[in-house]
């Protein structure tokens, strides 16, 4: 009888369905939110943070990358595209002559950073980079490079001497065929 | 035999192998820098080193032949420990520059650093750092990249025989240098490049453009020229990057000369024809591929209900593919319906091939380039080979230098050491003759043979009369007169006949100065003479090998695209091979005769020629303006032209069809020797040009006749049941053996017909004091006019300069550089001089590459049996400007 009784008061008063919305509950009557209200509210970035990617420059303005398409290979979705040639008038120079990215593809996964021989490109830590056309994020070097710019305002010391086979250089080339054809 | 051991496997090898490449076969890899297996072994780089058991010391596995019951051990702690110290040492002066280096990804240095070092050095002092020098617009050098391994320097003396690299200063300040104070000037064959296992020569034509990984490979066959190197063309997003081609590979064998290695832009040349052009009020029009073909087949229709269809004519290049060939010639027997075809091989290789089919009843060499490699005596007639046909040249020079063959050679130039090599150098015995003589020589050497009692004993049995009928032709010719006209001497003749004619194997190789001038058909009738004479006809390694000038010349004869051959080659009367063809076809064959380049021009002219097809040949551009093609052609009602550029024959032409190049198509290609090689697809077709035969096949089926293939392969497939077995892939060619019944045939009664004049010794006409001998030739850095817009080449070649004997220029008072007029009663032209001194005094001689002008000057005349145009010799007048 008893048991019967029991069973009955916890039916009337739904006892079951408060027990299992215990967390509901406690939540409604002690609000307290999580969630940043961005744009007002932003986060701390950690410091090992991964954003946008950025060419760099040395501390004389030249630009860091050799052009070597290493970064290029190493990215796992294909997202840079790097057209080297060499640097008019400095012959056996090479440097990139275009650099694209594709930031639509990107994963952020910092490969090409890792890959890259000369520290030539950086990880910045933007991330605002809403476009109403995903066309705007194919970046091309001087894009790149500006972002590196506004990044990475203090810039890696050149090294001397980076470039002997220039300073050496004891004929000049009277011709260079032409790269295309 | 000699059995050992490496790293525990048991291993036969021959006597005398190498140990590095005994390993290799056994599938162990040890790590070389300075050892080729093309080059002899050198030693110096210590990177091979190996325990052999017994041997106190480690020991170069790349100088120690093997040896019975040998135990080699090649990873045992003090091989790696020496791996170790010999790559410390390398890069103690190596500079970082693998991310700016083309060689990065397939770099050798990279590959054993990788392997065998640990990641530090304990060298701390400054690196070796050379002064760059200009070096050459082709070749790039990055000398603090060397590894002092001396392979180029090697490979540029003993395979090229061309010696422009050596290696200056010492120790590791050892740099490798050219020898001249001005830029590299050598064959530009790109073996140095090819064969530099570290980044230090590079080539600047693809220079940055790349990364090895990024590459599309295409293996397919070289279009300069009949040697028919394989190549393997190297794409990058359908654009052409690099060509090279790989040890072991392809009959060249990872050799290549400078048109295969650095000509490979003019596929891509801006000036590409890539719409169909229409001619409309006198204008070239650009117009969609339905209006154009709709156009020619419309037409076609109604001159050949006008007219017949003996109205029509075809010419084709002996550049394009047999699948293009053998569509063309039968799209103009099916669907036109006449036989008048002809096509390049009508400049110079039916000579050669016509002489064989007359005397052996082949229609290719009876021999192959590993028989010319493997020949003790080579004679080499009227070809300056190194220019022509430069591969084959390489087994003429390792025969030579490796093997001790004894060359004898008949050619104009004479041996002097020069920029690029000359085969007259490596020469026994070398007889420079005026190139109106070459034939003097052979019959002194057939007088030779006959005199000195070296004719073939068998011969003798089988054949008297013929033996007795050369005999008296030949004693009927005097000695002095062939020594003046040849200006040598019995003595050199003789001595030169006995070379040959005791030789265990025999090989002569005849080239275009034979093929191409007048009378080349009888005097390579006169060779194949010879060569039955001595009895070196027949015999296993042994015969006449005609060098083929265009790629596919051979291809075009076989897949009867000239005047006188159906598919096969058959004769075009022979009735048997008539009614197989025609059966095979399901199609009558056309009755009419067929005509040669000539002819048919001719026939144009005098109108009787209304309408022509021109796939890829450009006769206004080829032949001398005394052939009056332009009149020729300008005659017709209807020229349609397939072409990859707007040449001087499409520039008349009423439609012009854009082709593809030898890049974008599929099909094959016989090379000189006979060998049937596959061509492949590196880029895409540029524009909306298609293949030669596709065009065709569309066009038959406007037209009515419907000739269609699904791809290149079903039209090969189809060749294959004309020509059974055509194009099977096999390890290398599979000469044919001389036809007895054809032999004994000739023996008998066929070299009679024109043995008087054969073996008449016409006195040569005297040169006038003051007249040169103006000789327009192939040079080594070009290939027809094809070549003329590949980038690459240009940069070596680019202008018609005139080689001029320095003695003769000093007597003109002009030295290199100078200007000069060349002329005779047809025309003139101003050129620019070259002093070479390998050309003889008398001579002039000039590239046909760049010879708008010259064409002007020269003279045709046609042979009276192959109807060949000989169009390359003028006598001329040249005077300081
Ligand atoms: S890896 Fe670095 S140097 Fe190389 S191309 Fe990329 S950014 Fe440039
Ligand atoms: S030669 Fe090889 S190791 Fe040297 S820089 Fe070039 S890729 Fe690197
Ligand atoms: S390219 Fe010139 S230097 Fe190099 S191997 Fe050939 S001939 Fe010699
Ligand atoms: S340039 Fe290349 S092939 Fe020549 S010695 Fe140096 S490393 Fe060897
Ligand atoms: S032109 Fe002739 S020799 Fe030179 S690479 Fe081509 S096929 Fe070989
Ligand atoms: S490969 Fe043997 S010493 Fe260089």
């Amino acid at each position: 009888m008893a048991k019967s009784l029991k069973s009955w008061l916890k039916t009337i008063t739904f006892y079951e369905i408060l027990v299992g919305m215990k967390a509901t509950l406690k939540h409604l009557l002690h609000y307290k939110p999580i969630t940043l209200q961005y744009p007002h509210e932003k986060r701390t970035l950690p410091d090992s943070y991964r954003g946008m990617l950025a060419l760099l420059r040395y501390d004389d303005g030249t630009e860091k990358c050799v052009g070597c398409d290493l970064c290029e290979a190493a990215c796992p979705s294909r997202v840079i595209k790097v057209v080297s040639a060499e640097v008019p008038g400095e012959p056996t120079k090479r440097y990139a002559k275009e650099y694209y990215m594709d930031m639509t593809r990107c994963l952020f996964c910092g490969l090409c950073v890792d890959a890259c021989p000369v520290d030539a490109l950086g990880m910045t830590r933007e991330y605002e980079w809403a476009v109403y056309d995903k066309r705007q994020l194919y970046l091309n070097k001087q894009q790149l490079l500006a972002i590196g710019d506004r990044s990475f305002p203090v810039r890696e010391k050149k090294l001397e001497l980076q470039h002997l086979n220039v300073a050496f250089f004891n004929v000049a080339f009277k011709h260079l065929p032409p790269k295309e054809g | 035999m000699v059995k050992l051991t490496i790293d525990g496997v048991p291993i036969t090898a021959p006597k005398g192998t190498l140990v590095i490449e005994a390993a290799r076969q056994a599938g162990i890899m040890i790590p070389h820098f300075c050892y080729h297996p093309k080059l002899k072994w050198d030693a110096n780089c210590r990177m091979c080193l190996v325990e052999i058991e017994r041997v106190p010391k480690l020991q170069t596995s790349c100088s120690t032949p093997v040896a019975e019951g040998m135990v080699v051990r090649t990873a045992t702690t003090a091989v790696t420990q020496a791996h170790k110290s010999v790559l410390e040492f390398i890069l103690a002066n190596h500079p970082l520059d693998c991310p700016v280096c083309d060689q990065g990804g397939r770099c050798d240095l990279q590959d054993f650093s990788h392997e065998y070092t640990p990641t530090t050095s304990r060298f701390i002092e400054v690196k070796r750092i050379f002064p760059k020098e200009y070096f050459s617009a082709l070749i790039e050098t990055q000398m603090n990249r060397c590894v002092q391994c001396l392979r180029c320097v090697r490979y540029c003396d003993e395979v090229m025989d061309v010696k422009a690299l050596a290696p200056a200063g010492r120790g590791t300040m050892t740099e490798i240098k050219h020898f001249t104070h001005h830029e590299l000037d050598c064959e530009f064959c790109g073996g140095c490049v090819q064969i530099c296992p570290v980044g230090a020569i590079t080539s600047r034509l693809s220079m940055y453009e790349y990364r090895p990984w990024m590459l599309k490979r295409a293996d397919t066959i070289c279009t300069y020229c009949g040697d028919g190197c394989q190549i393997t063309i190297q794409t990058k997003e359908n654009k052409l990057i690099e060509v090279n081609t790989a040890h072991g590979a392809g009959r060249n064998n990872g050799d290549l000369c400078a048109r295969g290695f650095f000509g490979y832009h003019a596929s891509t040349h801006p000036d590409r024809l890539q719409h169909p052009l229409v001619r409309r009020n006198g204008e070239l029009v650009q117009a969609t591929w339905e209006e154009a073909l709709g156009f020619v087949a419309e037409t076609c229709i109604r001159l050949k209900m006008e007219h017949g269809a003996e109205a029509f004519a075809g010419l084709i290049a002996s550049r394009c593919t047999n699948e293009d060939l053998y569509v063309f010639q039968k799209f103009m027997r099916l669907a036109i319906g006449t036989n008048r075809i002809d096509s390049s091989a009508r400049y110079g290789q039916i000579n050669g091939v016509r002489a064989l089919r007359r005397v052996q009843g082949t229609h290719r060499w009876a021999v192959t380039f590993e028989d010319i490699v493997a020949a003790d005596a080579l004679l080499l007639v009227g070809t300056n080979i190194t220019e022509t046909n430069p591969i084959t040249g390489l087994k003429v020079k390792e025969a030579v230098k490796k093997r001790t063959a004894t060359l004898l050679t008949v050619d104009a130039l004479v041996p002097a050491v020069g920029t690029i090599s000359n085969i007259a150098n490596l020469a026994a015995h070398h007889f420079p003759v005026h190139p109106d003589r070459f034939g003097h020589v052979v019959l002194g050497l057939i007088k030779a043979v006959v005199e000195d009692g070296l004719v073939d004993q068998a011969l003798a049995h089988r054949a008297p009369a013929y033996v007795q009928a050369i005999g008296d032709a030949v004693q009927a010719l005097s000695w002095p007169a062939l020594e003046s006209a040849t200006g040598t001497t019995s003595g050199a003749l003789r001595e030169a006949a006995r070379i040959f004619a005791r030789a265990a194997r025999g090989v002569v190789l005849v080239g275009q100065g034979v093929l191409r001038s007048p009378g080349g058909y009888g005097l390579t009738t006169n060779l194949l003479d010879l060569l039955l004479l001595t009895g070196q006809h027949g015999r296993p390694g042994c015969g006449l090998a005609p060098l083929a000038e265009e790629n596919n010349d051979q291809g075009a004869v076989e897949m009867g695209t000239v005047a006188e051959y159906l598919p096969g080659p058959c004769d075009l009367n022979d009735p048997t091979a008539r009614e197989r063809i025609a059966g095979l076809w399901k199609e009558e064959l056309p009755k009419g005769p067929g005509r040669t380049l000539t002819e048919t021009l001719e026939e144009a002219r005098t109108g009787k020629v209304k309408a022509m097809f021109v796939v890829g040949e450009n006769p206004v551009g080829s032949l001398p303006h005394a052939a009056r093609a332009k009149d020729a052609l300008a005659q017709l009602e209807l020229l349609v032209c397939q072409e990859l550029f707007l040449t001087e024959t499409a520039a008349l032409a009423h439609v012009v069809l854009p082709a593809c190049s030898y890049a974008e198509k599929d099909g094959s290609f016989t090379n000189t020797e006979g060998l049937v090689q596959p061509v492949r697809r590196a880029i895409e077709p540029i524009g909306e040009s298609r293949p030669d035969w596709e065009i065709l096949s569309a066009l038959s089926v406007l037209m009515g006749y419907p000739i269609e293939y699904g791809d290149a392969k079903e039209i090969l497939k189809e060749i294959r049941s004309l020509i059974p077995g055509y194009g099977l892939l096999g390890a290398g060619p599979n000469p044919p053996r001389p036809d007895e019944a054809v032999v004994s045939r000739y023996l008998r009664e066929g070299y009679a017909e024109d043995l008087a004049n054969r073996y008449a010794a016409t006195q040569p006409t005297e040169k006038r004091t003051g007249h040169f001998t103006l000789l327009v030739t192939q040079s080594l850095f070009h290939s027809g006019k094809f070549s003329t817009r590949s980038t690459g080449l240009l940069e070596i070649q680019n202008t018609g300069v005139l080689g001029l004997n320095p003695a003769d220029a000093a007597r003109l008072g002009v030295t290199d550089g100078d200007r000069v007029r060349v002329s005779n009663t047809l025309g003139e032209l101003t050129a620019p001089i070259k002093l070479l001194e390998r050309i003889p005094e008398g001579l002039a001689v000039f590239p046909e590459h760049f010879d708008e002008e010259a064409r002007r000057l020269l003279g045709v005349s046609t042979d009276p049996q192959t109807r060949v145009p000989y169009c390359k010799s003028a006598q001329v007048v040249i005077e300081k400007l």
